[in-house]
Parts: C-alpha cells; structure tokens; sequence
C-alpha cells in the first residue's frame, strides 16, 4: 500500500523537476519545448498509474486528469521560440502547484495555493504591453487571493471560511474577484492562458465544498446574487468585445458564473460540476490556442474581420476552430453540454428567474461566438494575405482537445467518480405525478 | 434478426452517419467529390430501404419496439438511455426523412455539378449528418436524446444554409436560421428540465403512460408545454419567429428542398411526440391554435405578394406550417402528421422542379415566357355557376356527408368542422384563382372540376380516417384529443361565421365587380388595400424589424460596455 502523502509529493515533484531540466535545455527552444510536453506526459502517465491509491474528492478525479492534459494540449500548439521558453517551463511549475493544490492536505494545498498566485501576481506584473497594459487591478486580485490562501492556514473559522471563499471566488472567477482571470487570459504570454483557464477554475472547485458548508446562508444567497450578475454581466461584455482574447475571458466567465449559481443551490462540488469546469475551461482553452494561431501568422490583436475567409485558405483549421466554438457554446455532443444538462437536472433551483438568466447566458454565447467564427472563417480570401494551414503540433493540439470534449459529452460522469448529491427528483422512485 | 424493426431503424440510422464519419475523416474520398456523393447516396438508399422494411413490420405489430442500451447512470438507476424507439409514428417519419434525403442527394448530383470537387463532398457529409440528425429525431427514445439530435438538426440548417460561406449574404443567413431557432431551443431545453423535475423520466413511452394514467391537469404541465412549443415554434417557423426560413434563400435550391419538406417538419413532429401530454394541456393548444392561425394567415397573404420564386415558396412554407401547427392546436394530431407528409413530400418536388426553373432561366433569357393576356370581358354564366357551386354548396354537401357517411361526430368534435371549413376556404381559393383565369370554359370542364374537388375532399378524408386509425388505434384518445382543445362554445360559433361571411362576401364582390357594379365602399378600405399590399411584399417588415432589434441590443451593449469601462483594459 502506497502512503498517499508520498504519492502527493511524487506527483507534484514530476513537472517541477521537468521544469528544473528545462533549464539544461534553455539555449534550444525546440529541445526546452519537447521536454515540457514530455514531463506533462510523463505527469498524465503517472497519475493514471497511481490515482486508485489517492482519496477520493468529492468532485471526482476528473480534474486531476485534466491538468496534464491541459498542459500537453497548451504546449504542443506553442511555437519553439526563444521569447515562449519562460513560459514553458511556467507552465510546469503551475502544474506541479496545481496537482499540489488538488492531491495534497490541507495545509499544504493552501501554500500551493499561495504560491501559484504569488507567481501568477509577478508574471502579471512583468508581462504588458502598449496592447495590453499593466492592469493593477489583476495583479491585486491575485495578490488578494494569495494572501486570502495563506490566511485560510494562519486564521480561525469564521475569519478562514470567508478568506477561502474570496480565494476560491479569485481562482474560479465570480464578480467581483474576476479581474485576474480576465488579465491573465489576456496578459500571460505563449501556453499559460491556455493552461491557467483551465487550472485556476479547477483549483477554486476543488476548494468549494468545503467552504460553502461552513458559510452562513446570507453568504450563499450572495454568492448567488452575484453568480447570477456575473453570467449576465459576462455574456453582455462578450457581445461587446472585438478582441477575441477578452471576448474569451468574459465569455468564459459567464459561463464559470452559472457554474457557481448551480453549486451555491447544492453548496457541494460534484463530479458533473468538476466536468462543466473541466470542459467550459478546455473548450476557452481551444479556442485561445486556435487564437494564438492566427496571432503566429498574422500578429497580436489583430481584428478577425481582417484575416476573413480563413475557411477557404484554412480547411482543417476551421474545421477545428468551428468544433471548439461548438463546444464552447454548450452544444451536444460536447462536455460543456452535458456539464451543463448535468448540473441542470441535479440541482435544485432557488428560483426560476435564475434558470431564466443562466438560460439566457447560454442562448447568448452561441450569439457571441458565433460572431466571432463567422469573422475569422466566412467571407472571400484576401489577396495579400499567405495562408498556411495547421502545423502537425498545431493540428496535433486542437484535434486532442476537440476528442476530449467530445469523449467527456459522451462518457458518463460516473467514469471519474460518484455522484454522491441524489437530486430531488431522482428520489421519486414511484414514477407519480406531483399533484 | 433482420425481421426486428428495431434492427431496422437502427440500420437506418447508422447508415448516414457512417456516411458522414467516412467522408469527415477520409479526407482523399471527400476531396474526389463525385464518388463522396455517390457513396452517400449509397447508404442513403440503404437508409431509406431499412427504413420502408421497419415500417411495414411495425405496421403489423402489436407494440412499440424499444432497443436501448444505458446511457447516462445517475444515483443507481439510468438516467437517460440511448438507442431508438419504433412505433407508428416515428417508423413513418423515418420513411419521410430517408426518402426526401435521398431524392434530395440524388438530385444534388446533377445540380451542383459545377463545384469545386472538395466542397461537394462537404456538401454531402453535412447531408449525411443532418439524415442521421433527423432520424435520430424521429427515434428517439427519451427527450434527451430527442434534444441532442435537435441541436444537430440545428447545426445542420446552418451548416447548410452557409455552403457557400464565401458569400456574405449566405454567411449572414446561416447565422440568423442559427440565432433565431436557438432562442426557441432554449424554450424547448427549459420544457425538457421542468418535465423531468416533474415526472422523474426522459423517456417517451414512460411520459405516454403517465399522461394516459393521469387524464386531469396539472400544476405546471400548461407551462412546461408551452416551453416545448416555443421550440417547436423556431423549427416550424411560426410567427414571429419565422425569418429564418425566407432569409435562407441564399442556400443551394436542394437546400430548400430539405428545409421545406424536412427540418421545418420537425415542430409539428415533437408536438405529436409529447401529444398526450399536450393534450392535458388545453390552454397551450389553443395558443398552438392562435398562433398557428395567425401564421397561416400572414404566410399565405404574405406569399402572394412576393415576387421570388424561392421566397414565394418560403412563405407558402410558412402558411403550410401554420396550418399543421393549427391542427395540433386543434387536437387533430394524426392529421398534422399526414398534413407534414403530404406537404414534405409536395414541397420538396416542387423545390426540386423550381431548381430546375432557375436553372432554365438563367440559361434562356426569354424564360419563363409571358402569357399572352386574353382580351376576353367579363365572365360566361357558367364560370359563375361552377364556381359558386363548388366554393358555397359543395362544401355543404361534404359536411353532411361527412356526418353520415363517415360517421364524424361533427357535434361533438369542433376540429373536424373547424377543419372543414379551411378545406373549404383553402380550395375556393384555387377555384377563384381558376374562375380568375378563366379557365372554366365548357361543361365539361365544369363537371371535371366539381368532380375532382369532391374525389380529392372524399379520399383525403378517408385518407385521414385510415392515417389516424394507425396512428392512434384507440378512438376515444382521438377523442380525448378534440375535447382537449376544445374551444369555447362562443368563440367556435365566431370562427365559422366569420368563415362563412368571408367567403360569401369574396364571391359576393368578385361578381359585382366583374359585373361593372359599383360597391359602395368607404374610401378609406381602397386605399388601405392599397397600403396593405406594400407591407405585405416587403413580408411585413420582418427582416428590418429583425435587423433594428439587432442592432438596437447591440446599441445598448456597446453603451454598457463604454460606461463600465473593464478594470482589465
């Protein structure tokens, strides 16, 4: 039998020594670039090897697959160039502090958790543009989070509940702590949005259950009120953008808002709410790799009304570009549809006007996405424009991500852990009619 | 083992989406072009075989065939299967799809033999998936899988409204078919979630059974019908949610051919689906019954003033739609399904033969040919008599023999009459627009006429007795049906007066004025005459109005946006 504290330290050690022999490779970017999508691989490998001996989360092991995953997915689309060596190797530090968060105690989570926000803090900090300035109100959010994670360890309830619920709010974004996820989707350079969308959200679920069954009901009725502000707030910002990286973030946290809206009904974290995490971040995640493939060819921030007609001169990127965008509107067969359909018929809503704003969330992000698809890939080709198909690691990236979402929409949620919520119809074992 | 319509049906099913995962995945038999359309008309034809096979074994059957494996596990017990469900009414559907998407390929061949090899072969692949999509509609077991396959058909319609995304206008079109029948899915997703809240299952033959062991109404099922209506509404087309279909003209004509005669059929099907249940629900059947009213009326009066082949056809689409819908609202269920048949079947010929039309137009320039006028004045004595004949005494004559006859509880069953009377205004139309024509020149063709429109009435009547009988077996469930959507006494008594008065008024004015007769008529109904046409040709401002909604909430999004200015800019 395998001491599951050394199994914790073992899993979290593979990234972080992969990110310590990344330094022998920092002269050669390609080399630095397979090394981090092999020490991600490796870190897949070895936790479908030991995940029967860890405890069991009450939202399942999902998450815990996921994150490697994600990092291979995030890597593998990545151009080997010398300005994205940093962030390969980031992106293995914040998955060995992401595994960490997830598979180790208590304590030890909460430092992880510190520590990656630390870091993502002074990332924020070094890393603007005259595109995108400095946005001190995302490095404060994650500062914020950091310090709420540390005192979490060093304070007493009910001081510690509420500071693990602002972190948790930080992580997995809800208004108004929703300023990091925004900045750092559109500030953090190469892999890392790819990766973090997915990690952070991921971070926060694994930290819910247990702060939303300590918290006072006022508290939950709160976060309920601004989880619903922030589903509309967020579709509403999302129609509005023409930049894609903030289209992105806004429409991703719409999405991570109506996931909030159903767990504070259920005050737990269960497995289809870790999918509709899962699979909202690595849909937003495919598509900001599908993103960063325009920006290799045709610069940063570049309006996708310009770069029209990618359909012709592009097939197989649309074609993938187009079954992201599927996905992340919540459409079957993909994850996010049966995330959401999950949590739709498991929890119970306080009221019908909340189902009404989620609903409308929902309708309104095939709105905005769609927009989006339809400027990059409809319309004539230009002429002055060269247009280069996927590259294999590019293809090899986008594809494993699109066939991941699709497996997740089919596969039962059971696959990765039990649903220990039974809802309230469920119960009604008789088949009768409410009268 | 072949001999299970179950097996059937999912031979059918498979069959396309074997199809479509082929010519996604096999990039150099996609790229062929020719041989990626004769490979999918191939298991089409397959489809369609399979499909007539379980039809006729299900037609003898005793029951319902149920072939399922378990899908969604939830708290010990499955929560949504996945596999088909064959009984009357989804075999027959089934025949429909398969055989208006095989006509459709076929026809494709020809008419789209001048493009590019690549894209005929995406043509086909999403043709291939939208077959599956529909059939998987039509056999579903549960309203997960129902809503799945719904979506799909969807994307389907929007995927193939775009085939020619290079233009923008087609571009535009697939987005706006997308938006507007998403918006009545979300009515059809909150429905699904409230009756299972409600009843604990997805599964169609559970929910059958619970509505027929429960006949009273109950708390929440007027709104959860409703809900499911509203997607019904986006598919089929209904006012005011029916842009999209006109706005689809941009699509290759076989597109149309499959918008009109199938996916546009899908709302009436899933009203039939769930028709115990909206059974128990009168107040939504008579919103089915307004509704669809109304979009009769608009899409057949906004139709004759359109001066495009294809949005002639969309809008006539549209009327149609609005009469099967009106039917459900009714509570004649059966006869919405032979009306969605019949009308499938009608359009998508026709379709198929205007392609051609413009085909032919684009390559002559003196077609189509303008009809020489006559300069014949007025109209003989027999014009007039077959006419009123057969539009104010034959319908009388049908009535009664209806009663006698067929034995048509007419007392007691609204809809039968109600429907009765479209006949009648629906056929004196075609015979005012022929009196108009002057095409009643002799006896003979007086006696063919009143003749044929007596055989047509009598064998579509029985027709609809023979349909309903396999349909529903059970009279006193067709019974139940009419009684649930019953109107109120007065309002019925309304609807036939105005009928009546209607069509005597419209003979009564023909033959004044074709007499030189002078009607006294206030000023003011002449020039809203006048005034109405215009609205009417340019379909009531729908698209503008679509349009300035757009951007009206693109408007305060952006005013939104510029006043919280966004801590991460």
């Amino acid at each position: 039998m395998m001491d599951a504290a050394l199994l914790s330290w073992l899993l979290v050690g593979t990234p972080l020594l992969g990110a310590l022999v990344n330094l022998f490779f920092w002269s050669n970017a390609d080399h630095l670039k397979l090394s981090s999508i092999l020490w991600s691989a490796i870190s897949f490998g070895s936790l479908i090897g030991f995940a029967g001996y860890l405890a069991m989360p009450p939202e399942g092991l999902l998450p815990l697959y996921l994150l490697p995953l994600t990092a291979v997915v995030s890597l593998l689309a990545q151009p080997a160039r010398d300005d994205y060596r940093q962030s390969c190797t980031m992106t293995l530090v914040l998955l060995g502090l992401g595994l960490s968060v997830l598979t180790s105690q208590p304590v030890v989570g909460s430092l992880a958790l510190a520590v990656l926000l630390f870091i993502l803090a002074i990332l924020l900090y070094r890393h603007h543009s005259a595109l995108w300035p400095m946005s001190w109100w995302g490095i404060g959010t994650y500062g914020l989070g950091a310090f709420c994670a540390l005192l979490t360890v060093g304070a007493g309830p009910p001081v510690s509940s509420m500071a693990s619920l602002v972190a948790c709010a930080v992580l997995l974004p809800l208004m108004p702590f929703h300023d990091g996820h925004l900045t750092a989707l559109t500030r953090l350079p190469g892999s890392l949005p790819a990766f973090i969308v997915v990690l952070l959200p991921i971070a926060g679920l694994h930290g819910l259950p247990s702060v939303l069954q300590t918290v006072p009901d006022t508290v939950v009725w709160t976060v309920t009120f601004f989880a619903l502000l922030g589903a509309l707030y967020g579709a509403i910002k999302a129609l509005a953008q023409s930049r894609v990286r903030l289209l992105l973030a806004y429409g991703s946290l719409s999405f991570f808002s109506m996931l909030w809206w159903f767990v504070a009904a259920t005050r737990t974290a269960t497995p289809r709410a870790a999918l509709m995490v899962g699979t909202v971040g690595l849909a937003t995640s495919g598509l900001l790799i599908a993103w960063q493939v325009v920006r290799t060819r045709y610069g940063d921030d570049i309006d996708p009304q310009a770069v029209s007609g990618l359909a012709s001169g592009m097939p197989q990127y649309a074609v993938l570009l187009s079954l992201l965008a599927l996905a992340a509107m919540g459409l079957p067969p993909f994850g996010v549809f049966a995330g959401f359909m999950g949590l739709l018929l498991s929890s119970p809503f306080p009221s019908t006007l909340g189902l009404f704003i989620t609903l409308l969330a929902w309708l309104t992000s095939s709105w905005y996405i769609m927009q989006m698809v339809q400027r990059l890939l409809f319309g004539t080709q230009r002429q002055d424009l060269r247009y280069t198909d996927l590259l294999m690691t590019e293809l090899a990236s986008l594809v494993m991500a699109v066939l991941v979402l699709l497996a997740l929409g089919l596969a039962p949620t059971t696959l990765f852990g039990t649903d220990h919520t039974r809802s309230q119809t469920s119960v009604k074992e008789s088949l009768t009619w409410n009268r | 083992m072949m001999a299970n319509p179950g097996t059937l049906a999912l031979v059918a099913l498979l069959s396309p989406v074997l199809s479509f995962l082929v010519l996604s995945i096999v990039f150099p038999l996609r790229r062929l072009g020719r041989p990626a359309a004769w490979f999918s008309i191939l298991c089409a034809a397959v489809a369609f075989a399979s499909a007539v096979m379980a039809w006729r074994i299900q037609s003898v059957a005793a029951h319902p065939v149920h072939l399922v494996w378990p899908w969604l596990p939830s708290a010990g017990k499955t929560l949504a299967d996945v596999g088909v469900f064959v009984d009357a009414q989804s075999s027959i559907m089934l025949c429909l799809v398969s055989l208006v998407a095989l006509l459709v390929q076929f026809y494709s061949v020809g008419y789209l033999h001048d493009e590019p090899a690549g894209a005929l072969g995406r043509y086909y692949a999403y043709q291939s998936l939208f077959a599956f999509s529909m059939m998987g509609l039509a056999l579903a077991p549960n309203l997960l899988q129902l809503f799945m396959c719904w979506e799909l058909v969807g994307l389907c319609s929007y995927l193939l409204i775009g085939y020619w995304y290079q233009r923008e206008s087609a571009a535009r079109a697939a987005v706006k078919a997308f938006w507007i029948t998403k918006a009545g899915d979300v009515g059809l997703l909150v429905g699904i979630v409230m009756l299972w809240r409600l009843t604990g299952t997805f599964d169609l033959a559970e929910l059958h059974s619970l509505a027929a062991t429960n006949a009273g109404p109950l708390a929440g099922l007027s709104i959860i019908t409703f809900c499911i209506y509203l997607g019904a509404m986006g598919k089929s087309a209904q006012f005011p949610i029916h842009l999209w279909l006109p706005g689809s003209l941009f699509a290759p004509t076989p597109v149309h051919a499959l918008l009109h005669a199938g996916i546009i059929n899908a709302g009436g099907f899933l009203i039939n689906r769930l028709a115990p249940l909206f059974a128990l629900s009168s107040t939504t059947l008579h919103v089915a019954f307004v509704i669809g009213t109304l979009t009769a009326i608009l899409g057949a009066t906004t139709m004759l003033a359109q001066n495009d082949i294809k949005k002639t056809l969309g809008f006539s689409t549209i009327g149609q739609m609005g009469y099967m819908i009106m039917e459900c609202g009714l509570g004649a269920f059966s006869l919405a399904v032979f009306h969605l048949i019949a009308h499938g079947l009608f359009k998508a010929t026709v379709f198929l033969n205007c392609g051609n039309v413009i085909h032919k137009a684009r390559q002559e320039p003196h077609f189509p040919h303008v009809d020489h006028q006559t300069d014949e004045e007025g109209m003989s004595r027999l014009t007039w008599i077959t006419g009123s004949v057969t539009t104010l005494l034959t319908p009388l004559f049908i009535l009664l023999l209806t009663h006698g006859v067929l034995r048509i509880p007419l007392l007691e069953s609204q809809g039968t009459v109600i429907f009765l009377f479209f006949i009648w205004i629906t056929s004196s139309q075609a015979i005012l627009t022929l009196t108009r024509l002057r095409q009643v020149a002799s006896w003979k063709v007086s006696a063919a006429m009143l003749m044929t429109l007596l055989f047509v009435v009598f064998v579509y009547l029985f027709a609809v007795e023979s349909f309903t009988a396999f349909l529903y077996p059970d009279p006193e469930k067709v019974a139940s049906y009419f009684k649930a959507a019953a109107l109120p006494d007065w309002l019925f008594d309304l609807i036939i007066l105005a009928a009546t008065i209607l069509m005597v008024a419209s003979w009564s004015y023909l033959y004044l004025t074709a007499h030189g007769r002078t009607l006294r008529m206030p000023a003011w109904i002449d020039a809203l005459r006048i005034r109405l046409y215009l609205p009417f040709m340019n379909r009531l401002y729908g698209d503008e109005l679509h349009q300035l909604l757009g951007d009206t909430i693109m408007r305060w999004v952006h005013q939104f946006d510029k006043r919280e200015r966004g801590w991460s800019r």
